[in-house]
């Protein structure tokens, strides 16, 4: 993984004692609360219903051992021994003293993490593939490109004070596992004809109180340009969206109001000023950049052992982990790995500081040292070997990471919701729970399939609710909470937003609600359909008619 | 404001006057900060209101509306005293190239400082126009804003009242590098680690 040169180190440095001033100023008396609030942002620092919140950035959900040893420290030393990865694959601290910030950020810093831009109308943390490096559908790496971006867009003085936030993702995989669709700026790696790399741009994408499906604004970027181009972007961004409503300033509104065309002559006209100036990369740029993701020393093994075969048919539950937590490889005889944060009872992507460790352990023994965290909440390990999979699942297991649920209903993504959000109109955490209690039989899930669940606490969306199979989205009544449920969102390559089934649930009967969509689906589907399938052949009314029939 | 499209060669004659975007009362300020230095400062910021005439504008020297210097130049240029000219955030740089050599000061008003357009303009000024005259961000500018301010073109600051300028001298040297160009001409990162190579 990249690893902090000189320079990365006196950015990050400087950073943290520039905000220790910072916090020293506002403790003092010199810099008001109102004043600091737009920095502390910038640096990950949220102001909650009962305390700070502290996230800390991680590049493309990409962190070490070490990293993931020190994350664990923070939470056992500052916090309450737990932390929350999120839907940006970064990790938040729930309960972090403002005078301990700094502390917590120098500490921070001695593992090469920050939490620079992970707040604040500004360019957040890149996010990528989860898979990057081992998917079997890789066409090219996009690590060295995000990390690219994530040093131009560091501390960029031109756009530290956007509309409003402003958020990059990069796939170079088949399978879009990075929802670039759904993003301020997405870029999915292609080639041209002349076997030239380069980059799909779209634009305006987001989900929040509008949701958007990205446009592309060009189809073909060459990835040199890549810098430039997001700088045009940027900069028209920066002129032109809303200011006046905060609602109506994210760059999709933009996009939408001057019309995709429009949008895309103004960037162009402003690219030309400089495209070929000091932002064009060079091919040394990438090579250097992907010498730090190099493919791990694998060992020459080959596909299927015997001795996995042999556990799964002795082990029901090694068997479940193995079918749903497990995915296949680009290397003969490893396996990608997926940690479920979802265990049953457990806020969904929360970890605590004896997990955290664990991991960072089993990580360094099995995976080369290294962790990633996916944009749904849980974590993985990349590369394991075959051989290793009974060992790994023991170990996983032992701190109840190894829940065999991944891709069904119940792993949900889910924000934090009313229980620590100011923001939030219901809560998700216990929504989730009734979720989970109600569909706590594997093997029905099982036949369920792929649900993707998503749910927010609030039309802010941060549990993305519109691209969920299933959607749910709390919302307040007269001070009770309600709950509005959609159907058949997607989030990858067929990116589409759900559509409404009807009138607001009451929270007692979400599960019901949940069940009956599955009752539907199981009726209806045929062959090897997912819900998202029948969904599409079917269309809402039959969902709307069983969710709503008994109250006829 | 609305999402419309920059027209280069929009008609002076109806351009927005008093928007919420300039500023709303006059600003005079006994100290600046030019080049990193604390100094005495003597300009008065004239705020655009529709009333405001030229026969409004105080002695001394100035800095106006850029509608104001668009509608009276001559007279502006007559006085025996300094006149710079702001240009809102809700303005853009590109509508007034023609008038930039006659231009020896610059005043970029900040209504809110979480306002990030002026920093487009200052970097526009400097990188696409060539303008090397002062660039002076006023308003709500503050020890946090200056910094990015200066790598994106601002050379001269004027702080409220309630701010110490001794501190805010701090914020020069807060941050040992970058990773990005700017207005400031630091290298992309990428290039100065390909000498290293």
């Amino acid at each position: 993984m990249y690893k902090y040169d000189a320079v990365d180190k006196a950015i990050v440095s400087d950073r943290v004692e520039q905000f220790r001033g910072q916090v020293s100023r506002h403790l003092a008396g010199d810099l008001s609360a109102a004043d600091l609030a737009p920095l502390r942002l910038r640096n990950g620092l949220y102001m909650q219903i009962h305390a700070h919140m502290l996230r800390v950035s991680i590049p493309y959900g990409l962190v070490s051992s070490e990293q993931m040893r020190a994350l664990a420290q923070v939470s056992r030393q500052y916090d309450k021994g737990y932390g929350h990865f999120t839907t940006r694959q970064n990790i938040q601290f729930n309960w972090p003293e403002l005078a301990d910030v700094p502390d917590i950020l120098k500490d921070l810093s001695n593992v090469e993490m920050h939490a620079i831009q992970t707040s604040g109308n500004c360019i957040r943390n890149i996010s990528s593939d989860q898979y990057a490096g081992v998917a079997t559908d890789e066409i090219i790496d996009p690590r060295p490109y995000c990390e690219i971006i994530r040093q131009w867009s560091t501390l960029h003085p031109e756009f530290y004070w956007l509309p409003r936030k402003f958020k990059i993702a990069v796939t170079g995989a088949t399978e879009d596992r990075a929802a670039v669709k759904f993003h301020d700026i997405g870029l999915e790696v292609v080639y041209n004809d002349n076997n030239e790399v380069g980059f799909r741009v779209y634009v305006g994408g987001g989900l929040g109180r509008t949701p958007v499906i990205g446009k592309v604004i060009k189809d073909f970027l060459p990835r040199e340009d890549i810098l430039s181009y997001c700088e045009a972007i940027l900069r028209v961004y920066n002129l032109h969206g809303r200011r006046d409503n905060k609602y109506k300033a994210r760059i999709k509104i933009l996009v939408n109001a001057m019309g995709i065309d429009d949008f895309r002559d103004e960037v162009e006209a402003e690219w030309q000023h400089f495209k070929d100036g000091e932002l064009k990369l060079h091919d040394i740029d990438f090579e250097t950049m992907q010498a730090f993701f190099p493919k791990p020393a694998y060992e020459e093994l080959t596909s299927g052992d015997d001795r996995v075969a042999k556990w799964r048919s002795l082990d029901s539950r090694f068997k479940a982990w193995y079918d749903n937590n497990t995915v296949d490889h680009v290397e003969p005889g490893y396996r990608i790995v997926n940690v479920s944060l979802k265990e049953h009872g457990v806020a969904p992507g929360d970890a605590t500081d004896e997990q955290m460790d664990a991991i960072a352990n089993i990580a360094e023994k099995y995976s080369f040292g290294e962790i990633r965290v996916t944009h749904e909440q849980n974590l993985v390990l990349a590369d394991i070997r075959e051989q290793d999979l009974l060992e790994v699942w023991k170990e996983l297991d032992q701190v109840r990471l190894a829940t065999p649920n991944i891709g069904s209903v119940n792993d949900m993504i889910c924000c934090p919701g009313l229980d620590f959000c100011s923001l939030a109109n219901a809560s998700s955490i216990s929504v989730a729970k009734q979720i989970n209690e109600k569909f706590d039989d594997f093997e029905e899930l099982y036949d369920i399939g792929e649900v993707k669940l998503k749910m927010s606490g609030c039309m802010n969306a941060c549990g993305h609710h519109h691209v969920g199979h299933i959607g749910i989205l709390g919302v307040d009544k007269k001070g009770e909470e309600w709950y509005q449920l959609t159907v058949g969102g997607d989030a990858s390559n067929d990116a589409a937003l759900g559509t409404h089934l009807g009138k607001a649930i009451a929270k007692d009967k979400v599960g019901d609600a949940i069940g009956d969509i599955l009752d539907v689906y199981k009726d209806l589907r045929s062959d090897d359909e997912r819900l998202l399938d029948t969904f599409r052949r079917v269309g809402i009314d039959p969902f709307k008619e069983k969710v709503y029939s008994e109250e006829a | 404001m609305s999402a419309t499209k920059t027209v280069a060669n929009r008609a002076i004659k109806a351009r927005a006057k008093a928007t919420p975007d300039r500023i709303q009362k006059d600003i005079i300020s006994a100290k600046a900060i030019i080049d990193q230095k604390i100094v005495d400062n003597a300009i008065h910021h004239v705020a655009e209101t529709e009333e405001l005439t030229i026969a409004d504008l105080p002695e001394g020297d100035i800095s106006v509306p850029m509608n104001m210097w668009l509608d009276h130049k001559a007279e502006l240029q007559a006085r025996d005293s300094l006149v710079a000219v702001q240009i809102a955030a809700d303005e853009f740089p590109e509508d007034f190239v023609e008038e930039y050599a006659e231009i020896s000061h610059i005043v970029l008003p900040m209504v809110a400082h979480i306002d990030g357009r002026s920093y487009s303009h200052a970097f526009k000024l400097r990188t696409r126009f060539n303008y090397d005259g002062e660039i002076r961000a006023i308003g709500d500018v503050k020890y946090d804003q200056l910094g990015f301010l200066t790598r994106s073109g601002c050379n001269a600051f004027e702080l409220p009242e309630s701010e110490s300028l001794e501190v805010a001298l701090n914020a020069f040297s807060e941050m040992s590098d970058v990773y990005q160009p700017s207005a400031d001409g630091a290298p992309l990162i990428f290039s100065r680690r390909r000498t290293v190579h």
